[in-house]
Formats: structure tokens, sequence, C-alpha cells
């Protein structure tokens, strides 16, 4: 008998044929395999033994189907709005797609989404060329994925928050100097369409019913956690505004200057609506503290 | 001569913790004798499950079982990996970790499968080479499972239980004996199943697992999914006898029912302690085989792990 090949090569044969996108035949065939062991088509068996009943075909497809149908069940899982919003059959292809792309190389299936949107963005088709479904897509992988990050990333949960009663105690001439720190949970997003809404209708929906898919609109949301679940806020343009200057460390003079210039409300009427933006994002839980 | 179970304890009969029971089992407290978790769903974990698994670890018994370390692969050892594991088995007091005796990827990529390794001197080297080195770095008891396989290699020059038995006491390590798996891959690979238990080091079985499987007539799939066989239950009532009584934990990760349905099924394990007891009756010998066109259209197999994002 002839000495084992080293357990290298064998491994990088096996990897290649089994994740091949045309499955055992195209796998074994392919450069890559060749290059590792090269077989003649019905060979297999020079490699993996056949059982007494199934060849070594039949044993290798149980790894290669398993292979994409296990990892887009988890893509699935990442991603539910879209699926739904494209149907299982599209989704599938792009997840098969995807995972040609970014395979995993993770030791968690945690990461295995994280360059979806990405993808779609890359591979979106030239047709159409203005704004349309294919970025609508992008979006909303956006979004899901941000939903993932939020509920296992960092959080302030069973820790001492801003409240409002202690933001309106800072004395007025001193808000101006201020800086808010946000919980590590806070994202905000921006989109081209109204992903957030549509990620709404679509868990409202009974299963099975069509939520259309909706025209262009700019959207603007935050993220955040309380106690472990995922909230997400629509904004208006000033309030995302406002609220990125303070992520970004700015002072709440900074941020409101900022807020203004994205705002169509007079000075006046500005400030009685931040009095009550900061109260109910204070409520909300979106600031550790303030200095 | 090595005391039972390497002298780890025996903590009675555990379930698999899956995020569908977390509000069950932090509501009701259930007399669960302890838990395994799945090391991945959370060594990154910021939010809810680690905050779930804080909990349980201050109640239960827990012990960490990873799907990821890929000991059998020629890729070098991922420490970013180990050293998450060994802070959360600081942080949990898992009383061991485990894996499988499997390989899950290589040129840096993970296929999230448990692929089979050829039975070799050469790769008895490498994985005995591998786990001293793991065992050294984690500085807790470790122990390797027996997976279910699919495929056998020609340049095998060891049945599956001699290459575990050499593995383990070479590299001193304890053994998780999944019994569902021996099951599995014997009617995969034309093997006897109770040969295959009788044939391994008792003394270093640790723990065992206990699943369900499914048939798809000429062969088996390993999906976890339904109640363990009465076969297999057999083949644990051998295991048991062989080794004195291991941790037991029974895994339900497709299809998953209520927590009291899952938690019952591991304490049927009671009725093949004692070999004077009959049968139970619950369960057919073998579901109906499902014949179909190989890995065409069935459930996927274990492992898959992700819990699903919680969103208002």
């Amino acid at each position: 008998m002839s000495a084992p090949r080293s357990l290298d090569v064998v491994q990088r044969w096996f990897q290649a044929v089994v994740t091949h996108p045309e499955g055992i035949d195209g796998g074994a065939a392919s450069e890559e395999a060749q290059r590792l062991i090269r077989l003649k088509r019905g060979e297999l068996e020079a490699v993996i033994r056949r059982s007494r009943n199934l060849t070594a075909a039949e044993r290798l497809s149980i790894y290669a189907n398993a292979y994409y149908a296990r990892l887009l069940e988890c893509l699935a899982s990442y991603y539910p709005v879209l699926q739904r919003a494209v149907g299982e059959e599209v989704f599938a292809s792009f997840a098969f797609e995807y995972l040609q792309h970014y395979p995993s190389r993770s030791y968690t299936l945690d990461r295995l989404g994280e360059s979806f949107a990405r993808f779609l963005a890359e591979t979106r088709p030239e047709e159409p060329a203005e704004l349309g479904w294919p970025d609508f897509l992008v979006d909303l992988a956006v979004l899901e994925w941000n939903v993932t990050r939020v509920f296992d990333g960092p959080g302030v949960e069973h820790q001492p928050l801003l409240t409002p009663e202690a933001l309106q105690a800072v004395p007025p001439e001193r808000f101006g100097e201020a800086r808010l720190a946000p919980v590590p949970c806070l994202r905000l997003l921006e989109f081209r369409h109204p992903v957030n809404a549509y990620f709404t209708a679509v868990r409202q929906a009974p299963e099975g019913e069509e939520v259309p898919i909706p025209e262009p609109a700019l959207e603007r949301v935050a993220l955040s956690r309380r106690d472990f679940v995922v909230r997400r806020f629509a904004l208006t343009a000033p309030q995302h505004a406002l609220l990125a200057k303070v992520l970004a460390g700015g002072t709440v003079g900074e941020a409101l200057v900022t807020a203004a210039a994205a705002s169509d409300l007079d000075d006046d009427a500005l400030a009685a609506e931040l009095r009550s933006w900061f109260r109910t994002w204070a409520a909300e839980g979106f600031f550790l503290s303030v200095s | 001569m090595k005391p039972p179970r390497l002298g780890h304890a025996n903590l009675g009969l555990g379930v698999g913790l899956r995020s569908v029971h977390f509000d069950h089992i932090l509501k009701t407290q259930p007399a669960v004798d302890w838990f395994e978790v799945i090391s991945e769903n959370f060594v990154d974990s910021q939010g809810r499950p680690r905050y779930v698994l804080q909990q349980i670890a201050e109640r239960y018994p827990v012990v960490m079982h990873g799907v990821s370390l890929s000991i059998g692969a020629s890729d070098p050892l991922d420490f970013e990996y180990l050293g998450k594991l060994k802070r959360l088995a600081r942080e949990v007091n898992a009383r061991w970790i485990s894996d499988h005796l499997c390989w899950t990827g290589v040129l840096g990529r993970n296929t999230h499968d448990l692929l089979p390794v050829p039975f070799t001197e050469q790769t008895l080297k490498h994985v005995v080479d591998r786990v001293r080195a793991v065992q050294d770095f984690l500085e807790r008891p470790f122990v390797l499972e027996n997976p279910s396989s699919y495929v056998t290699f020609q340049d095998s020059t060891m049945d599956e239980w001699e290459f575990i038995t050499r593995m383990a006491e070479e590299a001193d390590c304890g053994l998780l004996l999944d019994v569902n798996n021996v099951y599995v891959s014997s009617f995969n690979h034309d093997l006897d199943p109770d040969e295959f238990i009788r044939s391994l080091p008792h003394e270093r079985i640790v723990q065992f697992h206990l699943a369900g499987h499914s048939n798809y007539e000429r062969y088996i799939i390993d999906t976890h999914d339904n109640h363990v066989i009465d076969p297999v239950w057999e083949l644990y009532r051998t295991a048991h006898q062989l080794t004195g009584g291991v941790s037991t934990l029974l895994e339900w990760d497709a299809n998953i029912p209520p927590f009291p349905v899952v938690h019952a099924e591991v304490l049927k394990a009671k009725q093949f302690m004692d070999e004077h007891l009959a049968v139970p009756a619950a369960t057919p010998a073998e579901p109906a085989a499902e014949a179909a066109l190989v890995g065409a259209g069935e459930t996927v197999f274990h492992p898959l792990h992700t819990i699903v994002p919680e969103v208002e």
C-alpha cells in the first residue's frame, strides 16, 4: 500500500470538493482539487471509501449539500425581513453567491453575515440605474445586521443611566458646554429607503401577506437596547444631526448648531422641541452621564 | 490505572442549553442536574445570552461544549479563540471544556461543520500534539467527542475506536462519548456500534451525549431533532455499565420542543441505569425511514447554533 497522503493535502482537497458551488463532481474536477489530488471522473473512491449502501460520491454529497444549506439557514436567521422581502428562493440564491464571495473565516457564525450588505452593494445590477429595489435591499441588510450587533454587543443593563431629572438639573447657562456620554449600544443609521418602517410593517403583517416595497425616501433611525431587547427609533433630520454630534463627542451647544442647520424651525420652536427630545432620549436611556 | 471518569464528577442528567428555553429556565428554575452550553454562543456575547448564562451558572453546574476548535485541522490552532474559551470557563466555572475529534476548515476558512479526519499515524500524532497544547493552555479538563460522520478515507489505517483510544491515552485527555454518534457512524460505515463502545478506554469517558437522528434508509444524519431511539438507549445501557456511569447530556437542536419534553427525554436514562428494569415502550425502535435522494432536502445537521435577536 502506498504511503497515506498528507493530512494537509486531504483536508484542502476535501474542503475544495464539498464547498464547490457545482457540487461534488464540479469540486473534484476543479483546478484546486485536481492540483491536490489528481482524479479522473468516477475515481473518488481512490480517496473516499464506499459503504455498503452509498458510493463515495453519495457520501461526500452529504457534506456538500449540508454546507450551503446550513449556512443559508444561518444567514436567514440574521436577515428574516430581507428574506421575506425577496422570497425564500431569491434569498437562497443571494446567500449561495455570498457564501462563495465571503466564506466564513471566523470561529463564530455570528460574523457570517457581516459582509452581506456590502456584497449586495457590490453585486447590484446595473438596472435600475437610479435608486431602486437593489438599494432598498442593501439598506434593509444594513438595518438587520445592526440589529443583530446591538442585540449581542455591549450594553448598559444594570448600570445607572442619565435620568431626565438629572439632565434637567444641569443649569441652563452650562448646558451648551455640557457633553453627554452616549450608551455604547446607541447606533445612528441613515437610509435611502424607509427600511425601518418596512421592518415594522413586515413584522406586523400576517405570515404570507406581501408588504409592498416602499419608494425611496430618506429615513434616519437610532438603535439602542434596553433590558436586552433592541429598540428602534425613527429620527427627524435635526434629531439625527444632533445625536450624531453628541456621539462624535461634541458639546450640546455644538450639537444644537448642527441640529439648527438641519431644521426648518425657527430658534424658539426648535428650542422647545429640543427640551422634549432630550427628555425623551434620557427616558429611553440614550445617555450614561453628563459632564 | 486511572480512576473512573478520570476522577471528574458525575454531574447526573443534564440538558443542552438552547436560547428558546432561556425564559422557561430562568422563570421556573427546573430541577435539572446540569447544563451544557455551546461555547460559541457565549464567548463573544455582551448581551442577553451572556447574562442568561451567568444566571444559570449561579444555580447549576455548567460544562462548555465547542464546535470550532478544529483540533484535527492542518491549520494552526486559534489561540484568540482559545483565550476566549478560557475566560468564559473561568467566569462560569465550567467543569470541563469539550469539542469534537474533527476539523472545521483549512486555509483560514470555517465550514462550520464537523468534518472527519483520516485515521492515520500522521493524523494521530498531529491531534495528540494539539490536544496537549490545548490542555496546557486551557488549564481546565478537556474532553473530545466522537462526531457523527458520513465518509471514511482510503488512507485510514485504523478503526475510529483505536484512533480515539490511542489519542486519549497518548494525549492524556478525557472523552465525551456521543452514543448517538456511535450509532450514526456505525450505520453509515457498516461497523458494529457495540464493538465500538466496548473497545474504548472506559475510564477516560467523562461524559455521554444522547440525541435523536434522521434515518434516510441508506444512511443516517445526525440531526438532533427527535427523541432518542431504543437502539441508542441500549447502547447507552452498555456504556453505562462499562463506565460505571458518567455525566449524561441530551442535545436537541432542531424542532426543539418545550423544555419539559427535552428534560423528560434525558430522564429516561434512569431506566437504562439498572439492567433489570424493562425498556420503556415510548419510543419506536427506529423511526420510519425516509427514503430519499442522498442529501436532498433533508434537515440540516448539527452543528447550527445561532441566537435570534430580540427586537421591538
